[in-house]
């Protein structure tokens, strides 16, 4: 029952910080036009909010809704609290997929299945590291995701720095990369949204898997989850989700760590609340971080990605000084 | 990765801010009658003493080198930056680097002159510090444009005020069929919308913001707080530009593009298809072609008047 409220309390803050996105812009639009905007007035504000604010804050919605549900994932296949997608270098192995893929002249339906393919290639490459040593350590994750994440920062810039010189249109990539979430059509929306919803699906039925891997693989499996399986699909689902949040807004850390680590206080550690409560939680987060964005230095604009790393990396630090002392 | 983004970054400001960015206007340089040696007051203030006619130049800004080669001095021109190609000789001197001086090598060159545009990042006072003879030339509005070949000139020991007065010439036969009109178009020049949520655009104090005014329009950023604003898509809708320009180059928008963004269809311009390229190296360079690029800016915004 408690979770129950919880969820609906989330989801009322998902509509008002959603409502918050679309009040308040670098144009002063009144409440009363905005309602009218909505309801499909024919004047520049109008536009204004059905063009351009309202595809942004849905963007921004799906954007944390899909990174914190991919780290509840994550955290829960790698029974690790420390993990996320930025930090094991999934969203990176995204980014350099999509980098390529734009580099290669693709257009908007292909970049977010590049970055798809990227985001599990990553994931994979991270689980397999992380298991060389037998089981999977804070640490060796940890090790696993830097080590990759500054592979694909690597490659990234190479790609950049010379495609100048091979005249590729790759300057948009470069705002891209600090995080932010500029939508830039619906046509892109819907594609992402297919694919979170995809994602999002994935992960509910896989829910109850997760909360037999709480208990350990060798557990798990007495219990008729069978171990590979379960991690095949769970990868997927994490790429999935990944994949169309770097494909929509970038680079955007720390939201998938904090969101679903915060929510298992309040709603305890079972996969079946965790993860549409993370995805709430997730949406509501980053409308509101972008929202933070736009505002914080106005009329100039700060990237999101920025913000959230304000927010979540001493909170990753404290995390990380506490999984050191209780032993995971 | 971030690191490396933002090194990318700041890469990216420094290009702008050594394009001309945004510093404030000085004074016009005053300039004192007499040939060599010549005391000059430079676009830092300086004053700067050019001893005998220079043989050996150096220049870094691609306004600069069409500037020395317009004025007869281009066969003592040994050395330029990586972006200066015009007139196409110029490409065929010695490189001393781009958006990051190559400081060995200007030093290499054995210049009696070095001609630099401001920089914002201690370049010039390195170049100084390695005893080069630094005269720093960076106009960024029209009418300090025509005043500056006065100055290139008694640097170089040739007739700047000749070259001064025709560009003058031609500036002002577009001023005259513009200064009075009532009718002036809404403008929206667009440097570079890689971020579609932070495009950047001309602001007061820059050189193309002045261009618009002398055209006959009103840049819709003319009272930005920079003069390279980054303005929202919102703002571009609220102040509905009647005219849009693009750089006609691979890296920038094309109207096609411009038009089909989510939104904008209601702006009158795309409305109108009122969406206009114009040659980037033409309005970006505060050179000797300042009054073509005058007269090209007035072509595309008051039409009727210019053919």
């Amino acid at each position: 029952m408690r979770t129950l409220w919880i969820l609906a309390f989330l989801a009322v803050a998902v509509v008002v910080s959603a409502a918050a996105g679309i009040l308040i812009g670098t144009v002063a639009i009144g409440p009363g036009d905005v309602i009218a905007a909505l309801l499909g007035s024919n004047d520049v504000s109008g536009t204004i909010i059905r063009e351009l604010r309202l595809p942004r804050v849905l963007g921004a919605a799906l954007v944390g809704g899909s990174l914190a549900t991919a780290g509840a994932l994550l955290q829960g296949l790698l029974r690790n609290p420390l993990a996320d997608p930025f930090v094991t270098g999934t969203s990176a192995g995204a980014t350099l997929a999509a980098v390529a893929a734009i580099a290669l002249g693709a257009t908007a339906p292909i970049v977010p299945l590049a970055a798809f393919a990227g985001a599990l290639a990553a994931v994979t490459i991270v689980w397999r590291l992380a298991r060389l040593g037998g089981s999977t350590t804070v640490l060796t994750v940890l090790l696993a995701g830097v080590v990759l994440t500054s592979f694909v920062g690597a490659v990234v810039t190479f790609i950049l720095v010379s495609s100048d010189r091979l005249a590729l249109r790759l300057r948009a990539v470069l705002g891209w990369l600090q995080g932010g979430v500029s939508v830039i059509s619906w046509d892109e929306l819907a594609v992402a949204a297919v694919i979170v919803a995809a994602g999002l699906g994935f992960a509910l039925f896989l829910a109850h898997r997760l909360d037999a891997y709480a208990f350990g693989e060798e557990t798990a499996a007495t219990l008729g989850v069978d171990p590979d399986r379960t991690t095949t699909a769970v990868l997927a689902a994490t790429a999935l989700l990944s994949g169309a949040a770097v494909a929509l807004a970038g680079l955007v850390g720390f939201v998938g760590l904090v969101v679903p680590h915060a929510l298992r206080f309040a709603i305890g550690a079972t996969h079946r609340r965790l993860i549409p409560a993370s995805f709430f939680a997730g949406a509501a987060a980053l409308v509101l971080a972008d929202l933070g964005a736009r505002v914080v230095l106005s009329p100039a604009e700060l990237p999101v990605g920025a913000i959230t790393g304000l927010v979540g990396a001493p909170f990753f630090l404290a995390l990380l000084v506490r999984s050191r002392r209780i032993v995971v | 990765m971030r690191s490396r983004v933002v090194a990318f970054l700041a890469v990216l400001l420094l290009t702008l801010a050594a394009c001309g960015g945004a510093v404030s206007v000085s004074p016009p340089p005053s300039v004192t009658a007499s040939p060599f040696p010549a005391v000059l007051t430079d676009f830092q203030n300086r004053s700067v003493t050019v001893p005998a006619r220079p043989e050996r130049l150096v220049s870094i800004g691609p306004s600069i080198t069409a500037f020395l080669f317009a004025l007869g001095a281009g066969p003592r021109v040994v050395g330029v930056d990586d972006f200066s190609d015009e007139p196409a000789e110029a490409a065929t001197r010695e490189h001393v680097g781009g958006i990051k001086v190559n400081f060995e090598k200007v030093v290499a060159l054995k210049p009696d002159l070095v001609f630099t545009v401001k920089f914002s990042d201690g370049t010039i006072e390195k170049l100084q510090s390695a005893s080069l003879n630094v005269l720093v030339v960076d106009p960024q509005s029209v009418s300090d444009v025509a005043k500056t070949a006065t100055l290139r000139g008694k640097a170089v020991g040739a007739d700047g005020e000749a070259l001064s007065r025709s560009i003058q010439q031609r500036v002002d036969a577009v001023k005259a069929k513009t200064a009075t009109l009532t009718a002036r178009p809404r403008v929206y020049h667009e440097i570079d919308a890689s971020d579609p949520t932070k495009i950047f655009t001309v602001g007061p104090g820059s050189y193309i913001n002045d261009l618009i005014d002398i055209a006959g329009g009103t840049n819709i950023a003319a009272r930005a707080a920079s003069a390279y604003p980054q303005l929202s898509a919102e703002e571009i809708l609220r102040t509905d530009p009647e005219i849009i320009v693009l750089a006609a180059s691979d890296y920038a928008a094309k109207p096609a593009q411009v038009g089909a963004r989510q939104g904008w269809s209601v702006i009158a311009a795309v409305k109108s298809g009122h969406i206009f390229t114009i040659e980037p190296n033409l309005i970006n360079r505060p050179g000797p072609r300042v009054g073509e690029a005058a007269e090209a800016y007035a072509k595309i915004v008051h039409p009727e008047l210019f053919r």
